[in-house]
């Protein structure tokens, strides 16, 4: 005997709605690119035409045209401390993430545990990283890892804190049935647990990218002052020094370009892990 | 050999069970059962109603173990229930990340074991998933799909002591009739506890009715219909027994 589906059913099942495609994107989809972009531009048009208009000399403001000129001119030397800063900001994702992660499913085993350990890691997070970083530079003699500790610093608490909500999300009636089919406490944590916890974790990745390279940058700021580094940041100090404003913003750019890539990567990586089951990365159901 | 298309299930023997309260059952400080003792009959489908909020989930929840009272219930055979009994909650209670063949086969997955596949399959069919479905995550599904995962999960399970939480409750009133058929015919020999709030699928499914009366509530039995579940809802026997518990179920909440 089978029940046939009845057929109100059948119309709550999603349809894909067929919409009227150029290039393979939707006209909505093309207005969320291009009307972004089409306001820039047009900022950069004015910023142009203010400067040229004003004569504003380039040690005091240089227009976005002279500025993609220094990103061209001095790419070679920007580039090997582009690629600096990334080492750091990743290696202090990663850290970030795996640390993070561990500290939460510890946290999850005891509530004394959490209870005893959370405020430290909340003291770690308020505490201004400007202030500490120069203590870290003196302390480590590497000034790789100085940085990297610096950055992680920053990065590490969303991670932590939101992976510990993750954790402790799991439906307590989901804890029971699986008690009733007699998981283990292990089969408990892998299977229900931590699955629950992978878009809180998500989440926390996706905040902690940008305050990786945030923590990186900061920690350079300082590092440079000391003459010791020569990331992205210390590009920007030493421009600021010698005057060459262009050549600032230029660095800047990178900079900002980078936090953008790191967001958008954190965003796709998020999709796909979470797109067959998470509401919040499903096709709205029609 | 069963018939293509059907699920058969082994009939391990069914132990009947009793819960005793002999002080009632507090929930945080709030009385939820007054003192009772409820016999619910070995290989016989036993339907609990009362109004909402009446304790009937608590009930069903202090059987499955899930309260951590110690002694409240007590199998016929003596041994302890833990391990011989499936659930079904009244949430779907599926898991988001599995599909739907997946959560059939949770269990099995759970214990390490090679899931049976053509079986959950026969049974995802069975209660009306095409195959295409069977491969949809929760989230994809609509509400009376969920439940009829969850009602496969429970019927998978294959165990003699089965606990139901309104089973049917968001199934259409055509599919809800299909499905009492088929979850009595699959469920025949087994102890079943079924909590609904339906006096129709209670009189139609069950051997045995007990109303939640009072408050706190009390379970008090009421009488059936003659024959032998599932009976046929037209039954004008059936029809009056279901004016009478509508009646008292009122004068209950």
């Amino acid at each position: 005997m089978g029940v046939s589906v009845s057929a109100n059913e059948v119309a709550d099942a999603p349809q894909e709605a067929r919409e009227r495609t150029i290039l393979g994107l939707t006209g909505e989809g093309w207005a969320r690119i291009l009307a972004p972009l089409a306001i820039g531009i047009i900022a950069l048009g004015l910023w142009e035409w203010a400067v040229r208009v004003n004569e504003i000399p380039p040690y005091i403001l240089p227009g976005p045209i002279e500025v993609g000129r220094t990103l061209i001119r001095d790419w070679h030397t920007l580039q090997v401390s582009l690629w600096i800063t990334l080492q750091i900001t990743f290696a202090a994702l990663f850290v970030a993430a795996a640390l993070g992660l561990a500290l939460a499913v510890l946290f999850a085993q005891s509530r004394v545990i959490e209870l005893s350990l959370f405020p430290y890691a909340v003291i770690l997070q308020v505490t201004p990283i400007v202030a500490i970083a120069p203590l870290i530079i003196i302390w480590v003699d590497d000034i790789r890892i100085a940085l990297l500790i610096c950055a992680w610093i920053v990065a590490f608490f969303p991670i932590l804190s939101n992976t510990t909500l993750g954790l402790n999300s799991a439906d307590h009636n989901l804890q029971d049935l699986f008690r009733l089919y007699r998981a283990s406490r292990w089969q408990v944590l892998m299977r229900l647990r931590l699955p629950t916890a992978m878009p809180y974790f998500l989440g926390g990745l996706k905040i902690s990218g940008g305050l990786a390279l945030i923590g990186a940058i900061v920690a350079e700021f300082v590092a440079g002052t000391g003459g010791r580094a020569s990331g992205l940041a210390y590009r920007i100090l030493e421009a600021g020094y010698n005057l060459q404003i262009p050549r600032m913003f230029a660095a800047l750019v990178l900079v900002s370009a980078t936090g953008i890539a790191i967001f958008l990567a954190m965003t796709l990586v998020s999709h796909l892990a979470l797109r067959h089951w998470h509401e919040s990365a499903m096709k709205e159901r029609k | 050999m069963p018939a293509k298309g059907t699920v058969s299930s082994s009939r391990a023997p069914a132990s009947g069970f009793s819960v005793v309260l002999p002080s009632g059952l507090d929930l945080g400080g709030v009385p939820v059962l007054g003192a009772c003792r409820v016999e619910v009959p070995g290989g016989r489908v036993t339907a609990l109603l009362g109004p909402s909020g009446s304790g009937k989930s608590t009930l069903l929840r202090l059987v499955a173990g899930l309260l951590r009272m110690q002694g409240a219930v007590v199998a016929e055979d003596g041994a302890p229930l833990a391990g011989r009994i499936a659930w079904m909650a009244q949430q779907d209670l599926l898991v988001p990340w599995r599909d739907a063949l997946g959560n059939v086969t949770l269990g099995a997955h759970l214990r390490g074991e090679k899931p049976d596949e053509a079986r959950a399959r026969a049974l995802l069919d069975q209660v009306g998933l095409s195959a295409p479905d069977a491969r949809k995550t929760p989230a994809q599904l609509s509400g009376g799909m969920r439940q009829r995962v969850a009602l496969a999960r429970t019927l998978m399970e294959d165990r003699p002591v089965v606990l139901m939480d309104e089973p049917f409750s968001a199934v259409d009133a055509p599919t809800r009739h299909r499905l009492q058929e088929l979850a009595a015919r699959l469920l025949a020999g087994r102890t079943v506890l079924l909590v609904t709030h339906d006096p129709l699928e209670a009189l139609r499914l069950a051997d045995r009715i007990l109303v939640l009366t009072g408050s706190p509530a009390v379970p008090v039995e009421v009488p059936v219909p003659e024959g032998a579940p599932p009976r046929p809802a037209r039954d004008a026997a059936l029809l009056d027994a279901q004016a009478a518990l509508l009646e008292r179920l009122a004068e209950a909440a």
